[in-house]
């Protein structure tokens, strides 16, 4: 498992890395956070509001 | 070439998974970067149907990169809310009037209409810093802060984290933990759990603010499988202590018999509640667990991200989630990505539709429908486009749906048919702008 250095350039392309788009992904957990019970699991559990 | 491609894949793993097991806001480092600030921006609307949440929502990720592949992320965010949300009281053959939170008005339900608390307004503001950095040869660390604060509402934590590379790189582990200190100032006061709604301006059942502590931890591992996948593993653990409620809740304190909520001795030329409504008491802990699990695959062009997280909780509630995207290119500088996300809750042990008169109160109870049993779909695209100089527009429209069931078996009297889950349909709409990469 795993590949040598020479065979990582298509794991170093922007759309491969785990959170392409940070701040979606932000916008995501905080509304998902907001509406269901469950949070977190990707990275730190949301917070920080007192979401209706 | 070999070795910039090899210190810039390994690096971004190693950050990208130090990043993960934080807050989302820190941005993958890629290590071939030039010293300099880029920019992540975006504007999202998220509108709810019947009047119900709206937000207008601008973030700003800024990233300064240093040489030795330091950096500092700082992160803003600004939130416009409005709208109504469900009171928790149930839907009734005859019009209902509600003490407002602040105690200082009433509202009036229609006959046969969800009751909304419609004097939700508030403006939100999120802060947050991190700084990373490699030390050793195989580790990278991090340490932050984030901050929010909105009327009723301050929040102040800090997180770090630390991971390490094996396997020639091809394998990395990652520890995190976070700290979160709450403070909660609800409108007109904290009202005591279970006691009744009030009259106009008398405010006897309430309380001074309350606090709330929150310790997050999270275990990982990233694993690069072949040239053309990768997959992450976490484990997450979340305890919270302190006032977990959420102080504008209330259920309807039903007759026994017919299921209907029970009038109430007003007191004469004072306005105040028409029916008995008891604010809501949950637990003052909630431990959660998740497993969450993510792969990436490369194919062609084209990516395919596919996640599942399962959660469970002391509360009695477990979740599955799947989350779908599949990005593909669309000539030399755009893509589009389709996105489906699948959501599906039990309800916590405490859930209850309402309270009966002549019954013992429970110790808790809430009908906070997010706290019910219900399933959530989001289907979505997105669409992005590279410009010639080298920056990033985006715009993203989802569409997200909860539909949810009543425990059969709580409802009592004429309830089925006239008490349902509130249903929820919104759209979410995103504008975004990185720059300066």
């Amino acid at each position: 498992m795993g590949v040598e250095p020479w065979d990582r350039d298509v794991l170093a392309k922007d759309e491969m890395q785990l959170t392409p788009d940070p701040v979606s992904a932000a916008l995501d957990d905080h509304i998902y956070f907001s509406k269901e019970a469950s949070s977190g699991g990707r990275g730190f559990g949301g917070g920080g509001c007192g979401c209706n | 070439m070999t070795g910039q491609k090899k210190g810039s894949v390994s690096t971004a793993l190693a950050a990208a998974t130090c990043t993960l097991l934080g807050a989302t806001p820190s941005a993958p480092v890629q290590a071939d970067e030039s010293p300099g600030w880029s920019f992540d921006t975006a504007l999202l609307y998220y509108g709810e149907s019947d009047d119900r949440v709206q937000d207008a929502s601008l973030n700003v990720l800024a990233k300064r990169s240093f040489l030795d592949d330091k950096t500092l992320t700082l992160g803003l965010s600004v939130d416009a809310l409005t709208g109504a949300s469900p009171s928790g009281a149930i839907a009734q053959d005859f019009p209902q009037t509600f003490t407002r939170p602040s105690g200082n008005d009433v509202y009036t339900v229609p006959a046969g209409e969800l009751p909304l608390d419609d004097t939700f307004r508030d403006t939100r503001v999120a802060l947050s810093a991190s700084w990373e950095q490699p030390f050793a040869r195989l580790y990278r660390g991090s340490v932050g802060v984030t901050a929010s604060d909105e009327y009723d509402y301050t929040h102040a934590g800090i997180n770090a984290r630390l991971s390490r590379d094996f396997n020639q790189r091809n394998t990395t582990l990652s520890f995190g933990v976070a700290f979160a200190q709450d403070d909660i100032s609800p409108v007109g006061g904290t009202p005591a759990a279970l006691s009744p709604m009030l009259d106009v301006s008398d405010l006897g059942n309430r309380r001074g603010d309350e606090t709330k502590d929150v310790i997050d931890a999270v275990i990982g591992m990233t694993q690069v499988v072949s040239r053309n996948l990768l997959v992450q593993l976490n484990y997450s653990y979340s305890s919270a202590s302190g006032y977990l409620t959420d102080p504008y809740k209330v259920l309807t304190l039903v007759d026994g018999v017919t299921g209907e909520a029970v009038p109430r001795a007003g007191t004469p030329g004072i306005d105040g509640p028409s029916h008995e409504f008891r604010f809501e008491s949950r637990p003052d802990e909630r431990t959660k667990h998740s497993l969450f699990g993510q792969a990436k695959y490369y194919r062609h062009g084209k990516v395919l991200d596919a996640s599942y997280r399962y959660m469970t909780d002391d509360w009695e509630i477990d979740s599955h989630t799947l989350d779908l995207r599949y990005r593909i290119p669309w000539g030399d500088a755009r893509f589009v990505e389709p996105h489906l996300r699948y959501y599906t809750q039990s309800e916590a042990d405490f859930f209850r539709v309402s309270l009966t008169e002549g019954e013992p109160l429970p110790l808790y109870a809430s009908s906070d429908y997010r706290l019910g049993d219900f399933d959530a779909l989001t289907a979505g695209l997105k669409y992005g486009w590279m410009t010639s100089g080298g920056n990033e527009w985006n715009l993203r429209l989802e569409w997200y749906m909860q539909r949810g069931e009543l425990d059969e078996s709580q409802l009592i009297g004429n309830q089925p048919g006239m008490v349902e889950y509130p249903d929820l349909d919104a759209i979410i709409f995103q504008v975004g702008y990185r720059f300066g990469r």
